[in-house]
């Protein structure tokens, strides 16, 4: 190791990243934008659910109940159907995702206790849309039917309420969740950064020119780690400011320790984009290579959408090998549960340990020389 | 025109005969491929050593192999006293290598350039400072040096990456053709540069696929399939290619050498300029059937003469014999 080899190489990168446009954008602009992209694109707010009402009734009592479902914002009454025909026509043209069939004598059974009349069609293409009408027709339909009862026979109709609380989450608001997941994704950026600025060295045949200096393997591969570390902890403060401020997502840990492991998780990141970078030798290859081992594994293999308990026994062991799922867990934990290091610091070791690993097995393989 | 200080006699010239180059029965596979195949290489202190062959020939490979950046399939190389196959990294201190692609880092600045490879040879820093600015005047590079290198001129791009090669003060330089692809006053610059730095005792192997450039060399290797086939200084190698050289100057030319190419004892034809250079096995033997077969077919022409055969001839002439002793 030479410390002035070390500094030059990190000069060099940072110079270069500062003057490369493109580098610049992929290693700071680009881990915030995809950031807020993922996060309003993957949880989705549904709205304004459009739906039709065939009314075979025609009471007072089915008019109170149409008024009752198209209060508030989530179901919106867009149309009235004389038949079951129409209603299939207005499913399958896309004007509507949920059909409300108020069967004749609904106001009479409700008002005699016999049960209720009602039948409810949803689009079943589009499952997201069509089973939130089902729920909130079915919630309506419950006040609806509560309130019209006369006092004291409600309790009739449901003997045991289960008040059900969320921890750290009480509106199970699925972006609390997702956001602190998704910061391990996007802090993931940087390695495909050092990957694509070792193989574009190969590539523009800068390498040949400093393999013949006398630098040693570890001083040129970690020179060029730690610029991309320095910039990712630039990440590492905005991500948390901007998922407070955009998205109200609580910060409820220590700041201090979620600055200090996610150092620890950049150097894991880097390290295996430093393996990808030292066995590719063009930019496309390493690009390649960076999504298939380390976004798409990241997205779906880290318990960010899909809990690690619901995998595969041999791919929860998997998981275990990338960096992302244990930053994942760690991210929230700091976040939502202002979780210490008295849990976290398996993972935290995991980070480090996977991070060495992966570091001296790029320097195994990576020779000075060039074919 | 360095013959005259190249390989003369006296004692000075035997104190530079010491080898610091040296292959025996290199060799280096490329899968299937046998690019070096049993190179028997010397380089001796203070020459000028030209490295020429066709393309494709291994004059790349062969650079890289003594600059340590190609593992060494088979047989030895000794550089500056060192053995590459077991010690690759002692030998990068008293090496400087130039690649043949342009191989700095294009959105640093000249200075930034020098000074990076300045910091990984380990230049002390109270030194770095005279030999940065007396580099960048050596190569006229003073005025751009604030310039990012993707902005200089591919001639000017050449010379940085000569500095940034002489930045430690090398005693071997390997140069894999570092004018082609520049315009002739730069080559000329640079080959001055060249000849500044080989008067002042550094010894220096070039590769290059200009013939007038060997022919400045003080010693010239031929290289052809990945073997050496002959070594000599340029005089001997253009005198003893076992042919002569004919010049004819005729206005047509193109009707002279179809005439030519058929002429007993003409082995080759080539068009130079306004002239043709006929080889052929013995010049004044041959000289009074041209000048017969001339008259018959009614060709004018303005002088017929035996001259010495230039570099680029001994080149062909070389590597033609070589290809009819493999078809053999």
């Amino acid at each position: 190791m030479s410390l002035r080899h070390l500094k030059a190489v990190v000069l060099k990168e940072i110079r270069h990243v500062l003057r490369d446009r493109w580098t610049f954008i992929l290693v700071l602009v680009t881990p915030i934008s995809l950031l807020f992209i993922m996060a309003y694109a993957l949880t989705v707010d549904i709205e304004d659910v459009p739906i039709a009402v065939m009314d075979h009734d025609q009471s007072a009592v089915s008019r109170n109940f149409i008024q009752q479902l198209s209060a508030g914002e989530e179901l919106d009454v867009v149309a009235r159907a004389n038949s079951l025909e129409e209603v299939e026509r207005l499913l399958v043209d896309g004007t509507i995702k949920v059909g409300v069939i108020i069967q004749p004598a609904f106001g009479e059974y409700l008002v005699g206790q016999r049960g209720l009349r009602l039948q409810v069609i949803i689009d079943g293409t589009e499952p997201e849309s069509g089973t939130f009408g089902m729920e909130q027709v079915a919630q309506r339909t419950e006040a609806f039917v509560v309130r019209s009862l006369p006092t004291g026979s409600a309790e009739w109709l449901r003997p045991i309420e289960l008040k059900t609380r969320a921890l750290y989450n009480p509106g199970l608001e699925p972006r609390v969740d997702l956001v602190p997941g998704l910061i391990s994704m996007v802090l993931g950026l940087p390695a495909l950064s050092v990957a694509l600025a070792l193989s574009r060295e190969r590539e523009h045949g800068t390498l040949e020119q400093v393999l013949v200096t006398p630098i040693s393997r570890a001083d040129l591969l970690v020179g060029k780690m730690i610029p991309y570390i320095a910039i990712g902890m630039i990440n590492v403060v905005a991500i948390p400011i901007m998922a407070m401020a955009a998205f109200g997502i609580p910060f409820r840990g220590s700041f201090g320790l979620f600055f200090l492991v996610s150092i620890v998780f950049l150097f894991a990141m880097l390290s295996m984009g430093t393996l990808i970078g030292v066995f590719m030798r063009t930019q496309p290859a390493a690009l390649a290579l960076s999504f298939l081992v380390i976004f798409f594994p990241g997205f779906f293999m880290t318990g960010i959408f899909y809990p690690i308990a619901a995998m595969p026994d041999e791919l929860q062991m998997e998981a275990m090998l990338l960096p992302g799922t244990h930053y994942a867990i760690i991210t929230r934990s700091i976040f939502l549960r202002a979780v210490g290091l008295e849990i976290l610091w398996p993972n935290v070791l995991a980070l480090a340990g996977l991070g060495v690993v992966f570091t001296a097995v790029a320097a195994f393989f990576f020779k000075k020389r060039l074919g | 025109m360095n013959e005259e200080n190249g390989n003369g006699g006296g004692p000075a010239a035997a104190e530079r005969r010491d080898t610091v180059i040296e292959t025996r029965g290199l060799a280096r596979d490329f899968k299937d491929l046998r690019a070096i195949d049993g190179l028997d290489l010397t380089v001796r202190r203070g020459e000028l050593f030209g490295l020429i062959g066709p393309d494709g020939a291994g004059k790349t490979t062969t650079l890289r192999l003594l600059a340590g950046l190609l593992k060494i399939t088979d047989g030895s190389a000794t550089v500056a006293g060192r053995d590459l196959t077991r010690e690759p990294e002692a030998v990068k201190p008293h090496i400087g290598y130039m690649a043949q692609r342009f191989s700095l880092y294009a959105e640093l600045t000249v200075m930034e350039n020098l000074r990076f490879f300045s910091e990984l040879y380990d230049v002390l820093p109270r030194e770095r400072g005279e030999r940065t600015d007396r580099l960048l005047s050596f190569a006229g590079l003073t005025p751009f040096k604030s310039r990012r290198a993707e902005h200089l001129s591919g001639g000017m791009k050449k010379k940085l990456a000569l500095a940034c090669t002489l930045i430690h003060q090398p005693p071997i330089l390997l140069l894999d053709e570092p004018t082609t692809g520049v315009d002739p006053v730069s080559r000329r610059e640079f080959w001055d540069i060249l000849t500044e730095l080989y008067t002042g005792g550094t010894t220096i192997l070039v590769t290059t696929p200009y013939m007038d450039e060997a022919d400045r060399c003080t010693q010239v290797g031929l290289i052809y399939q990945g073997q050496l086939i002959r070594c000599a200084a340029p005089e001997a190698i253009r005198a003893g290619i076992g042919e002569e050289l004919i010049e004819l100057q005729t206005d047509q030319w193109r009707k002279a050498q179809v005439v030519a190419e058929d002429l007993p004892g003409v082995s080759q034809v080539m068009t130079y300029g306004d002239s043709l250079h006929l080889l052929v096995d013995a010049a004044e033997e041959r000289l009074p059937d041209i000048e017969t077969r001339l008259e018959e077919e009614g060709i004018p022409y303005r002088s017929l003469r035996a001259t010495r055969p230039r570099m680029e001839e001994a080149f062909i002439s070389l590597v033609r014999d070589r290809e009819r002793e493999r078809l053999r």
